[in-house]
């Protein structure tokens, strides 16, 4: 927020006539500036990354990137309220500190509240920015992660986990492997795992989560030390405590 | 599964009732001047070497359906069978005897007919297998009973699900959400989806409590409903609905399509974001209806595995109400989703209430 009170916002919503709700409630203050409207995640991210608006009214279930795969995406992360039909998503949201979830159609009241809701945030100051961590991490078994999205620059790429081959740790980042490339994500192995499947994805070393039916089999190479092989080829090492996690999982298997 | 060792009490019935076949053995054996003792102890030891002996026929009668197998080859396979299986009896007991009449007197120096003896084995063989093939029949019978109770459970399950499930609370708050932005854009549209929203929901409510419905008015229904999307998702969405009036009289149940259209909608048109074609073709040909709903999807987003909920109860449905003579497809191919239902034209409503 400016000095002067006043403030920016980007509306996003599928529905054209969801946008023109919001766009008319917000006529009525002179003090918000509406920088656009975008249709779907992926102009979502890229005007926002632009334009740096300091609230998005953002829906959740869009074409291409949900809402809050969105906001995983953008850095800094502006204040946000959500505006969605779907009341499950609720918990979610405040989980990530969004300033309010608004379910449609709602009041010129309710609107207004959450609106005001936002200014009291955006005149305190900087929000704190949600990690991407904290975001993965607020994802429930109700809403099951089935693929990951990663942005390159101003590109967004959305990669199907069942492309996965492994994960590998590197610092601050993770390098996701698929057969064609390597894309890397700034989040914790220790995040992503947590909202992985554990009966398809495995943590096989401190650094390495591997797809397990990827694994081709596993390779001795002294005693108490082992390798997995992938069906690719590539030999990734496996620690005492993932070979335990292996023994067991393939054990059932059989 | 073994019809007589995989269940208990015939287990038990199975060699009780051998018990009476030793005691005819007996009287046969005891006929040729042995003494009765002995006449008792090979006519048991015949009838209970039988008994276990030819359990084994249960793999033969497996591997030849009584329905399904030729007949030359099902009599070639049981003459040599019983003349082996007769011959094994013969020899099998002929044996006991001998090595049992070291150590027992009364058994002492009595030797076996071979091939006299053979033909009573032969018919104890044949008798067992028919016991066999009846008490396979029996269990076929009890199980394809179960199985259709359990279809129809399905199918029941499926049909209550699907009522209450005809009024997708999304599709409701999301059309409110667009008649309260009309209301200040374009007050005549809002008025206009206010009416066509309470046609739906009026339609559907009178549909879902009857049993059958002719396709004609499934057809209104997703053509109700594809107007207030149409509101929605504005040119977005584009439909094209070609319907074979020689289908249309067909009965089916309930808020058959609805689903299909609405998932046309939910995971296809809203998933991209130039939206696409929804297409809707029936079509009669000789006594069944085919029904085809296709649409575009994103081919970015991860494909989903399986079968959303909804389509799965579809197909139970359908199942349910046609038996076998129904197919439902659903392929994802080349950027597009179809989904094809057939099933018979039937015009008659069915007098069949759920239970």
């Amino acid at each position: 927020m400016s000095p002067s009170g006043t403030f920016t916002v980007l509306i996003v919503d599928d529905e054209e006539l969801a946008r023109a709700v919001v766009r008319e409630h917000l006529e009525a203050h002179p003090e918000i500036r509406i920088l656009g409207e975008c249709a779907n995640g992926f102009e979502a991210v890229k005007m926002a990354a632009e334009l740096k608006p300091d609230l998005l009214f953002l829906d959740i279930q869009m074409p291409k990137l949900d809402g809050f795969e969105v906001l995983e995406l953008l850095d800094p992360q502006p204040e946000v309220i959500f505006v969605t039909a779907y009341d499950q998503h609720a918990l979610r949201a405040f989980e990530i500190h969004a300033v309010d979830y608004l379910l449609k159609p709602f009041s010129e009241e309710r609107f207004e509240e959450a609106l005001a809701q936002a200014k009291n945030r955006l005149s305190q100051g900087r929000p704190v920015p949600v990690e991407a961590a904290t975001l993965s991490a607020s994802a429930k078994a109700e809403w099951p992660m089935d693929r990951i999205v990663v942005k390159d620059g101003t590109k967004v790429t959305l990669i199907p986990l069942a492309t996965l081959d492994y994960i590998q740790a590197q610092d601050d980042y993770v390098l996701l492997k698929t057969p064609e490339k390597g894309h890397l994500k700034h989040q914790t192995l220790a995040s992503l795992e947590k909202r992985l499947d554990p009966n398809r994805f495995l943590r096989i070393h401190r650094s390495f989560i591997i797809q397990l039916d990827r694994l081709a089999r596993l390779e001795q190479t002294r005693s108490e030390s082992w390798m997995a092989v992938l069906k690719d080829g590539a030999k990734l090492p496996v620690s005492k405590s993932g070979y335990g996690r292996l023994r067991d999982i393939i054990s059932i298997e059989i | 599964m073994h019809p007589i060792v995989g269940n208990r009490a015939r287990l038990w019935a199975y060699l009780l009732a051998w018990a009476p076949v030793g005691g005819l053995l007996a009287v046969r054996v005891a006929a040729s001047n042995v003494p009765v003792v002995a006449a008792l102890a090979i006519g048991m030891l015949g009838a209970y070497f039988a008994a276990f002996a030819f359990l084994s026929s249960f793999y033969l009668c497996r591997a030849m359906p009584i329905h399904t197998s030729r007949t030359p080859v099902m009599v070639g396979t049981w003459m040599i069978a019983t003349i082996l299986m007769g011959l094994l009896w013969a020899a099998g007991v002929n044996l006991l005897v001998v090595q049992i009449g070291r150590i027992y007197a009364p058994l002492q120096g009595i030797r076996l007919h071979l091939l006299a003896s053979a033909t009573t084995g032969s018919t104890l063989y044949l008798l067992t297998v028919a016991i066999h093939y009846l008490l396979i029949a029996t269990d076929r019978a009890r199980e394809m009973v179960r199985s259709e109770q359990e279809q129809r459970v399905h199918a029941r399950e499926a049909e209550l699900k699907a009522l209450r499930a005809q009024l997708n609370p999304h599709f409701l708050f999301n059309s409110l959400n667009s008649i309260s932005a009309l209301t200040s854009i374009d007050a005549k549209r809002a008025r206009q989806m206010c009416v066509l929203l309470s046609d739906f929901l009026r339609r559907s409510l009178k549909l879902g409590e009857r049993t059958s419905v002719c396709l004609a008015e499934e057809l209104e229904l997703i053509q109700n409903y594809l107007a207030i999307e149409e509101i929605r998702f504005g040119t977005r969405l584009r439909i094209e609905l070609v319907s074979d009036p020689e289908a249309e009289a067909a009965q089916v149940p309930p808020l058959l399509l609805q689903p299909l259209v609405e998932n046309a909608i939910k995971h296809g048109i809203s998933q991209i974001p130039e939206g696409g074609l929804v297409l809707i073709r029936t079509r009669r040909f000789e006594d069944f209806v085919e029904v085809r709903v296709e649409n575009p999807v994103d081919e970015d987003a991860g494909t989903p595995e399986g079968l959303g909920l909804g389509l799965r109860q579809v197909k139970q449905r359908l199942e349910g109400r046609y038996n076998a003579r129904t197919r439902f497809e659903a392929t994802l191919q080349g950027g597009g989703f179809r989904v094809l239902l057939i099933f018979p034209l039937e015009t008659e409503s069915p007098e069949r209430r759920l239970p």
